[in-house]
Order: structure tokens, then sequence, then C-alpha cells
């Protein structure tokens, strides 16, 4: 069978001079909204905190941008773009994304996706634990996808590019890269699209998938009616009362954001695009209040920022799945979330979608790992590494209920001793 | 006998708008899907040439754009003490009738809108007719919109919008008067009724009528009434308008309303961002109307080069809804006449006699075949012609200031 031209290129972020000056330009006009005192976070992400991280960003961050740009580059190890063509007239797409192999051949390939505002940057901590080799846990092959319309990767042109799209991509990527067999780890979007991957590309592809948004729809009397007697006869436990207050407190005062980017994201766009302080802003606040008391640097919060200010299309294109997912899926992205692949959950008590485990349990059959967590928030391969890895070593190593779910690919070095032949 | 006005005219000082210049020279646009049309927000083809027109045009003619307003409008600055808020300066324009007994009129404005919108209805309720009454006007700024100072306090809700507005018509010698208001204006108003009413505010009239949805315990026979019988066909057309608002086109109040200070450093900061934001509002909360590029870069820049700042205006929806839109249809009863105009576009629209019901001092009402949000802007002559029939000899509302009768 002739080998099709792959079109992987390596790549390295640089980003162009023109593009510093502009943006140097733009922060040096920069005109500061004024605040009513003692507004604390109560209105939104205070004045002085912008104040300090626009001063710091014009003064000190975006003049040493080399350093934070070949920082980036050593962290994130080798990266890529390719192409990848969309079914439904969506055509190619360049898709950016990162790669990096363990030592140990048959580690366990695993696909990393982020979500929104996230990005590949995700991956960066969590990298070097996950492809660590070890006698004693499973190490991974590690692709990280930028999703279209996300850091370096192309944004689709046509409307509709939802979940599905998102999953297809992500599908043929890892196969592109040798990977028929798979498993995955997502939180945010990325939950929703490696659900979705699970749900089409699964059990054929996609072997078991690991989230930290783990989500289950509330009991119902006629769709749910199980769920809704226990919830009636069994009351919850004082962490999942106080989950479901965090839940409905982020509802009612932190969901603004999702209310316009499902509705009217070109109309915000226009702002996130123009205004570095008002991306700024617009990000900041949910770095904050979605993680667990988090000690963002400056540095940490502009260079995120950075990766969206500087994205290949634009920090608008990354808000328009919301729309896509709100026309595609009307009775919204909590149902439907069974799928027919294992799933592991890992539980961090400050995410901003913390239900009782009933439901969660209910709304997903093929639950086979669950790890609880004392801390931790939304951005948990940022915020928790170490708990992340020791949770995704522990579902899929030995005597884990994922071993070896991806044949031949358990994630250590093969015994030749053991198995006493040639290798 | 009201003391001495202070006469005040816009005059944006040059750096301002040396600083729009050099930031409209360095926009970046967001690139957009093929075919959104409206769908995903305001185009961007729209907001391109607005953009442009803004830079080369607009903004370099500015002083006659500023010129003409200050020709239109005599408008004035006062003192105002707002109980626990200290005393905030209040910009307002102010016309008398040639018609010594014309009715006294506060016209206060909403959200995207501005004391601008008062413009074409201002040399028609001031005229003098044998046919129909006039009235001394009155459009107020409202605290932290236009050139009027915003509260520093956190808490200015309703009850001190009213408060403001209420003081600015004494301190005027106008110590019974009626009001006009949409959007914003309509809670004002409601909340002047009920709480400066009967004694000060004498009669209200408002282009955005609500009403909450019938409940079973309060209001049974109107509950009965909605599920039995049928919905004409404007009132379902009227149903389905307030949903595809509150599904499709709310966004902008769950973010005002929750997190206004985040969205506020964008709106400062990015014209074009402003720019976006305000016209998406006038394009899908009007009907039809044919916004010049001009007059949706004056109603814009009014926001941008806004005394408090384009963010504070804002506020409003966090310190008065705090994300519901429940609290805007509740405790609509007054103790004085209300009229309605109902305009076919508006952005929530209710069935009359849900409107009846939460109402009941309800007594004109006027429907158009056309219009929308910005009434006063879209259709003055319709608007103004409500308040002369409403107001006139023979209307349910004539003489309600006793004295000042318009004519």
């Amino acid at each position: 069978m002739s080998q099709a031209l792959s079109s992987e290129k390596p790549f390295q972020i640089s980003i162009s001079s023109f593009d510093l000056t502009l943006l140097r330009q733009k922060l040096e006009l920069v005109r500061l909204a004024h605040e009513v005192d003692n507004a604390g976070w109560d209105y939104g992400v205070p004045l002085s905190e912008i104040k300090r991280l626009t001063a710091y960003w014009k003064d000190t961050f975006l003049p040493k941008w080399h350093e934070h740009e070949a920082k980036l580059n050593e962290d994130l190890g080798p990266q890529f773009t390719r192409d990848i063509e969309v079914d439904g007239g969506f055509g190619k797409i360049n898709v950016h994304y990162v790669h990096r192999k363990s030592a140990v051949v048959d580690a366990v390939p695993l696909l990393f996706v982020h979500g929104w505002p996230g990005s590949v940057l995700e991956v960066k901590k969590i990298l070097p634990l996950l492809v660590e080799e070890s006698p004693d846990y499973p190490s991974f092959h590690v692709v990280a996808i930028s999703l279209p319309g996300y850091g370096f990767s192309e944004a689709p042109q046509r409307k509709g590019f939802e979940a599905v799209q998102l999953a297809e991509v992500c599908n043929k990527l890892m196969l592109s890269l040798g990977y028929t067999e798979y498993v995955t780890q997502g939180g945010d979007v990325g939950s929703l699209v490696t659900r979705k991957i699970a749900q089409i590309y699964g059990p054929k592809h996609s072997k078991a998938w690991h989230t930290n948004s783990p989500i289950g729809e509330p009991p119902h009397p006629i769709k749910r009616p199980l769920l809704l007697l226990s919830h009636l006869l069994f009351s919850y436990s004082p962490s999942e009362k106080a989950g479901l207050e965090r839940t409905m407190q982020f509802q009612k005062q932190g969901s603004g954001y999702f209310a316009q980017q499902s509705t009217q994201p070109q109309t915000l766009g226009y702002s996130l695009d123009d205004s570095p302080v008002g991306l700024l802003a617009w990000i900041y606040e949910k770095l904050v209040n979605w993680s667990d008391g988090y000690s963002w640097t400056d540095d940490e919060v502009l260079t995120w920022i950075s990766v969206y200010w500087f994205s290949k299309s634009g920090p608008a294109a990354s808000t328009r799945i919301y729309y896509e997912l709100a026309q595609a899926y009307p009775e919204g992205i909590f149902s439907g979330v069974q799928t027919p692949i294992p799933v592991g959950h890992s539980y961090f008590p400050q995410d901003i979608f913390v239900v009782p485990r009933r439901w969660i349990r209910a709304a997903n059959p093929t639950l086979v790992f669950e790890s609880d967590h004392e801390s931790g928030g939304h951005f948990a391969a940022h915020e928790r590494p170490e708990e992340l890895v020791s949770d995704l070593r522990k579902m899929f190593g030995k005597g884990g209920p994922c071993y070896g779910v991806v044949p031949g690919k358990t994630g250590y070095v093969v015994d030749v001793i053991k198995f006493g032949g040639r290798d | 006998m009201s003391d001495a006005e202070t006469p005040f005219s816009i005059a944006v000082p040059d750096d301002q708008l040396e600083l729009l210049k050099q930031k409209l020279e360095l926009t970046r646009f967001p690139d957009e899907l093929e075919d959104a049309g409206r769908d995903y927000g305001a185009p961007l083809a729209d907001i391109q040439r607005l953009t442009k027109y803004w830079k080369d045009v607009h903004l370099p003619k500015w002083r006659e754009h500023e010129a003409k307003l200050n020709e239109e409008l005599p408008q004035f600055t006062r003192d105002i003490e707002v109980d626990g808020f200290g005393t905030l300066n209040i910009h307002y324009v102010h016309q008398k009738s040639t018609v010594v007994d014309a009715v006294p009129l506060l016209f206060v404005h909403g959200w995207p809108g501005s004391f601008v919108e008062v413009r074409k209805i201002l040399p028609l309720l001031v005229e003098a007719s044998p046919d129909h009454p006039s009235f001394h006007v009155v459009a107020i700024g409202l605290p932290s919109y236009g050139f009027s100072q915003g509260p520093s306090k956190k808490g200015f809700k309703c009850e001190q919008y009213a408060e403001v507005s209420n003081k600015l018509m004494l301190s005027l010698g106008y110590n019974e008067y009626v009001t006009q208001g949409g959007d914003w204006g309509a809670l004002i108003t409601k909340r002047i009724a009920q709480l400066y009413g009967p004694k000060h505010s004498k009669a209200w009239h408002t282009n955005m009528p609500l009403a909450g949805p019938p409940q079973l315990t309060q209001s049974p026979l109107l509950f009965l009434s909605h599920h039995l019988f049928k919905y004409s066909p404007k009132e379902r057309a009227g149903i389905d308008r307030t949903n595809w608002f509150e599904e499709k086109g709310s966004g902008y109040f769950k973010e005002q309303s929750t997190q206004p200070q985040t969205l506020g450093y964008s709106l400062a900061d990015s014209p074009v961002g402003l720019l976006g934001w305000i016209y998406e509002k006038l394009v899908n909360w009007t009907d039809e109307y044919p916004w010049t590029e001009d007059e949706v870069l004056t109603w814009v820049s009014i926001y941008w080069f806004s005394r408090a700042g384009p963010a504070a205006s804002i506020r409003i929806y966090y310190e008065i809804l705090q994300g519901s839109l429940q609290g805007v249809s509740q405790n609509m009863a007054t103790p004085i006449p209300l009229g309605h105009s109902y305009f076919p576009k508006e952005i929530a629209i209710h069935p009359r006699r849900w409107l009846k019901a939460a109402n009941p001092t309800l007594i004109f009402e006027s429907e158009h075949e056309s219009g929308g949000h910005f009434a006063a802007y879209e259709r003055p002559e319709a608007l103004v012609g409500d308040l002369r029939k409403m107001f006139g000899r023979g209307g349910p509302a004539f003489g309600v200031v006793p004295g000042k009768t318009g004519f």
C-alpha cells in the first residue's frame, strides 16, 4: 500500500513582529473602565487586577515575548501542523498539535483535548509526567490537539462545525499518526469532544475515555424516575450539596459569557479581537472563578491570553463552538452522555458543574473509574497535574480497570526475560 | 420657583478625539463564517463599513455633529442630591413650549439609548396648536449615561433613578408632571409613578408595556383564559418575538446583569467592540429602521465619549435585575393613570389581556402596524400622536396636571 504524502510539518510558535507591534501599540492606547467603590469581584474582574496585568503586559511581558515564546516551545516539545479533511463540505483544516512519544515503545496512545478558555497549553504540566517511564505505572504517547478555531489551528469557515466535526478531526489526527486505537482525556469542551469521539469512534478506535468534567442529568419523573425516587428518599452528602450550590451559583452569576457566546458570538467577537484588555478580562475572570484558589502568576495569565490574542483565527473564532452546540443540541449538552466504552472520572470540588454522584453514575453506565479530590477546580491539568496523571495511571495501569484497553499498548516496557523469547 | 439653570454644550476634548482616531486606525477585525448573515451577531460587512466611515468621515466631522446636537437640544446640568449617594451632576435637555400652560413631561431613555432619543419628538411635543396639547419637555440623561455623572457607590437601584428624576423635575419648578419612557425608562417611570404619584407624577405613558404571565394562584381567571382561549395571530407573533428575545437576544442581558465590569473593559477600550455591541441591538430591536451611518455613530459616540464611560452604563442591569429577567415584569401596578403604545417589533410583547390584568390603571392604548423598541426615534409622529390623544381634549388624561392642559 503506498504511503500517502502526509502534510505534517514541524511547527514552532513564532509570532510575527507585525503582530507584536500591533499589540504594543494597542496596549499603549488602553482606556480602562471605571469601577464602583469596594466592588471586589462582585461586578466582574476588579480594576486593580486589570490595571496591574495591563501595565505588566505592556512594560515587561510583551517586551520579553521572545523569551516566553522560546520557553513555550521548549515546554510543549515537538509541535506539528497537518491538514485534516473534514466531511460535509468543510474542506481541509490545518490543525496544530503537540506530539510527544514516550521512550516506552508500547506506551498507551493518549489524545488530550482542551476546552474554552483553555488551549493546548493545558497539557504543559502533565506532558512530562505522562510520558515518563517507570515499572510502577504506565506511560503514554501524548497527542494534544489545538481544536479548530483555537491556538495555532485554522478555524472552520462554514456554519455547523460542532462536536461531531471536532470529534472527526481528532479521530483522523490520531489515525494519521498511526494510532488506530487510543484513549482520550478531556475537560470542558474537551469533555464533550472526547465523549463524541467515544460515541462515534468507540470501541473501534477510542477504547476508553477519561474526563475531569463529569456530568449527569437531574432526576426526572418520566425520563429518570428511579433517580427521582432516590433523590426524594435519600439525602445528598454535605459535599454533594455544596457542589449543587456551587453549580447553581455558577448558572445564576457566572454564565453570562455562555449566554452571549451561545447566541451572538460575532457581536462579542469584535471586542475580543480588537481589545487586548477586553480579551484579558473576559478570560481572566474564568481563570480565577473556575479554579480553586490557584495562584496564577502574571506570566501564566498573559501567556494563556497571548495564545488567544495571537491565535491563527483570532479569539472570536474560539467562541463559535458555543453557538454551534446550542444549535445542534437544543435539548442541551448534558443529555446523551452514554458511551459504548469504559469511562473514568476525576472529581474536583471547585469545578463549575458539580452534581450529585448518583446523577453522574446514572448517566454513565460504563463508568469504571472514579477518583475524588479534596481540592482543585476546572482546569485540572493545570491546577493539579500530579493528581490528574496519578488518576490516569491508576485507571490504565496494572490492576486498573482499563489496563491493556489498547491491545499491545499497556504502557509498560515488555519484560523480555519473563516472556522468555525474542523481542 | 426654579433656580437658574446651568447651560451645557457637548464639547468633547481634543485629546479624546485623537485617542479615538488612533484606536480606530489600529482596529483588528475578527473573521466571520460564510453566509453567517445576522445569525451569529452583528455582520462583519456592516461593522467594517461603519468603522471605516467612523474613521474617515464621521470622526473628522465630529464638531459638526456636536454642533448640530447642541443646536437642536437645549442642554443643561444640575447637581442633584441622592440619598445615600451624595451629589450627582445630571445632564438633561429642557425645552419649554411657547404655550405657557403646556403639560410638563419627563422623557426617560434606556440602554443602549440616551438623551439623544428625544431628538425627533422634541419639536413635535413643544409645538403649539389649537388641535393638540403641547408639552414642556425635560429629557434626563440618566446617571452613568451620556454627560451625566455616575454614582461611585454600589447599590444604585430603580428607586435612586426615580429619586433623581423626580428631584430634577421639582428643581425645575415642575411640581406636577407626566412621564414617557421605554426600556429602562419604562421601569424607572413606573417606579416614579409608584413612589411619587399621584402627588408629583400624575400619569405615565410607556412604549414598552409589561406584564408577567398569569399565575394560577394570583389570577385564576386569566390563567384559565390563557389555556382555553386562543391568542390572535398578532398576539402569537408577539409571543414568538418575546421568545426570540429571551432565547437568542438576551445574552447581553445575562452578562450585563452578572459581570458588567468584565464586559466593561471591552466596551471602554474598543470603539469597534462598543459599536458591535450596540449596533446589533439597533438593528435587531427596530422594525427595519434605515439607520444611517451618522445616526449609528452619533448614538455610539455618546457612549464612547460619555462622562462615566461605557462600562458604567451597563451596571444598571446588575444593580436592578441581578441576572434574571423575571424582575422586569413584576410589581406593575401604579396609583396613577397609564397609557400604552404597542409597536409590533418591541422585544417584549405580551398578550393584551395580561397587560390589562397587570396594569389596573390602564386608560389609554394605541396599537401600531409597524415600529420597534426605540419608538421615539423610529416612529416619532406615531408616539407623539399617541401622547396628544392621551393628554389632549377629550383624551383620558386631559388636564391630569391641574392648570396645565397643554392649550
